[in-house]
């Protein structure tokens, strides 16, 4: 019940995303949905792992919920526009889209065996639906910042999807998995720090002197 | 076996080493120490007395592994020996540079040893993110630029790899595993749906990587802007890693009976690189982006020959060899052409064969690069192209050989470039400034030469292990 319930609105917040405009608002509702997402893995019931668990948890908490969204504020701190640019096929059309592409992932995950355990009947629609919408938002989106939160939003697909595996996964892979994606942000951000000082701005329209 | 984890550990602490200390010059000295004891270790663990087997946990080096962390060893310690001289001792700092790259050695050699597809994308995703300040070292505008598409591009498509891996898991059923052991010995039982999933996951995930159409964009940016040495790393080092991965599905599928399923996918995304590649390689302006969209074409060639089944495999790793070779070998020889000229605008390199050794030189890369006997990059496609008609893919066949052609008219109408006596001719002759560069480029020449007159029977003993090791 609390679980579906979780998985409903982290699908709710990436459509919310896919329509928003401020980046504040973007980083923040971003945080939001990993921060439901970091108590998934108590609501599935893996009593046994405790340990684990408890390590996946806080891992996710810190760097999701903490350290990655302030470390993307300070990355932009000197950019005077905190508007994103209008997406390339309009908010209005991107959000339907999104509402397709979630729509999408239903059907493809009724065709599939279900895993065992799953959970609930949500939980593999929900992980297939918030991958496709962090890729959505990447490509819709022409501001860099908002395009490491698709990138961001991608991988909260996957960890979800991870969940099922979560009694067999190695610790050290997790481990390395989250790390890799810790030093991911934090090289995208000082690559968006360098823009900044270059452009003035990081709109990715900017980004257009390599071409054939 | 502990000779394997020092491997990966001793560039892992020279990198962070690099980082602490305070002077250019030491940096350059452990650069060039460490690749060339991780050369000597690599080449020594083929001795069959030092035979790592024993499988401990994750870290295991089967041949296919052994094959392609040579490759890397040779061209990482070739790489570090040109740029004694490319960086300099006084000046702005190389510690970022050198740092990475030693981290780069130990991700790639990771790579090489991962038994656990887990691993295996752990390794590449760092390979990433390790070679990405490498390309904007030469700080500009468009290398800033040129890095932002890299890394974004490529940690996209790895995180569809990741997805592929979560799913390969999922349809081991309650096996839950991703060891690479596990799958074999199961493979009868994987859930096709899932697998299939996967799998298609998994190859445009890694595709991105190595940098298959059309998931290629990134790489013509990239290679035009990273300094010209770490081009020539990218192209033949970095690319190696994906393809092992690659390697690893194919002998999942081939043990699951799914060998036509992974061959179809893969020869697709081989001919439309060939077919991409030759449409931006005609009227090319930049040379960087020339061999650019030549890696594109020799990813596509690789990739449609382990499409085309057992067959083609040891050719297509033969390829593998010798593209990382030439790639590295161009890279560095055009590198300094490009000081020389302070351009990579073809038309602005003009006379180079003013030098005879240049001249010869050029030529040799050019043959190697298009496949010209006695090349063994000829040697590789005239075999793919057989196992192509052999296997009864006319139309695979017949644009293999359109593609090639048009990519030998769009090479060869840039060297000719360079050779033309033109209003850009600089009066003095060209020459290779630096012996060690110089002896770094003749040496590997020499090899790319000697591949084509001769296969070592050792080699060729190795090229029909991997056969065995790849199945199907």
């Amino acid at each position: 019940m609390w679980l579906d319930i979780s998985l409903v609105s982290i699908i709710f917040i990436g459509l919310v995303l896919l329509g928003s405009s401020r980046i504040g608002t973007i980083i923040r509702l971003f945080a939001f949905q990993s921060l439901i997402l970091s108590s998934i893995p108590l609501q599935v019931g893996w009593t046994d792992l405790t340990w684990h668990v408890a390590a996946i948890v806080l891992g996710t908490l810190m760097v999701k919920v903490f350290v990655m969204p302030n470390f993307l504020f300070w990355a932009i701190r000197h950019v005077r526009m905190r508007r994103e640019m209008p997406a390339i096929l309009g908010y209005g059309k991107t959000m339907l889209l999104g509402g397709v592409l979630v729509g999408v992932a239903f059907y493809i995950s009724s065709k599939l065996a279900l895993p065992n355990p799953y959970f609930s009947h949500l939980f593999v629609p929900a992980a297939f639906s918030i991958f496709a919408i962090g890729l959505l938002l990447l490509v819709s989106r022409v501001k860099a910042i908002t395009q490491v939160i698709g990138y961001l939003v991608m991988e909260n697909g996957i960890f979800l999807f991870s969940m099922l595996l979560l009694d067999k996964t190695p610790f050290l892979v997790e481990m390395g998995i989250l790390l890799d994606i810790f030093v991911a942000v934090l090289v995208m951000g000082l690559v968006i720090n360098h823009m900044t000082e270059d452009y003035e701005d990081t709109n990715t329209f900017n980004l257009a002197t390599l071409r054939d | 076996m502990t000779l394997l984890l020092y491997l990966i550990l001793l560039p892992f602490i020279a990198g962070l080493a690099a980082f602490a200390l305070p002077k250019n010059n030491q940096r350059k000295i452990l650069l060039v120490g460490v690749a060339l004891i991780h050369l000597m270790v690599t080449l020594a663990l083929w001795n069959p007395g030092v035979s790592p087997t024993a499988a401990v946990g994750f870290l295991e080096l089967d041949v296919l592994g052994k094959l392609v962390l040579s490759v890397i060893s040779i061209l990482f310690a070739a790489v570090s020996v040109y740029l004694w001289e490319y960086l300099k001792d006084e000046g702005s700092s190389n510690r970022i540079f050198t740092g990475c790259l030693l981290l780069l050695l130990s991700s790639m050699t990771l790579v090489t040893a991962s038994v656990h597809m887990g691993l295996l994308w752990v390794a590449l995703e760092a390979t990433t993110l390790m070679s990405a300040p490498l390309i904007s070292f030469e700080r500009s505008r468009q290398s800033t630029e040129a890095a932002w598409k890299y890394i974004l591009i490529c940690s996209v498509g790895i995180a569809l790899a990741l997805l592929g891996t979560i799913m390969l898991a999922i349809s081991s059923g309650s096996l839950k595993t991703v060891f690479l052991s596990d799958l074999l010995a199961h493979a009868g039982q994987l859930t096709p749906s899932w697998l299939k999933l996967s799998m298609v996951f998994l190859l445009i995930g890694y595709g991105t990587k190595m940098g298959l159409a059309p998931m290629h964009t990134w790489k013509p940016d990239t290679y035009a802007q990273a300094p010209a040495p770490i081009g020539g790393l990218m192209s033949g080092a970095l690319t190696a890693c994906p393809i092992l991965a690659i390697l690893r599905l194919i002998q999942i599928c081939n043990r699951a009976g799914l060998s036509s399923f992974i061959g179809s996918i893969l020869m697709l995304m081989g001919v439309l690189s060939l077919g991409v590649a030759a449409v931006f390689m005609l009227r090319q302006k930049d040379f960087s982006r020339l061999l650019a969209y030549s890696s594109v074409e020799n990813m596509g060639i690789i990739a449609l020959g382990l499409g085309l089944g057992q067959a083609a495999y040891w050719p297509s790793l033969f390829h593998l060899i010798n593209n990382a070779l030439t790639k590295g070998f161009m890279f560095m020889l055009v590198g300094d052409l490009y000081q020389h000229y302070r351009s990579k605008d073809i038309d602005r390199i003009q006379g180079a064969g003013k030098s005879m050794m240049i001249g010869a030189l050029l030529i040799l890369g050019f043959m190697s690069l298009t496949g010209i006997p006695p090349l063994g990059t000829f040697f590789s496609e005239i075999m793919i192209l057989t196992a192509a008609i052999q296997s009864k893919h006319y139309l695979t066949a017949v644009l293999f050989v359109l593609f090639l052609s048009v990519i030998f008219i769009g090479m060869a109408q840039a060297v000719l470039q360079m050779f033309h006596q033109g209003p850009a001719s600089k009066s003095e002759p060209q020459t290779i400034t630096g012996a060690w560069s110089r002896a770094t480029i003749l040496v590997m020449g020499v090899l790319i030469l000697g591949l084509g007159l001769y296969i070592p029977s050792f080699m060729g003993n190795i090229l029909r292990s991997t056969q065995a090791a790849l199945g199907g």
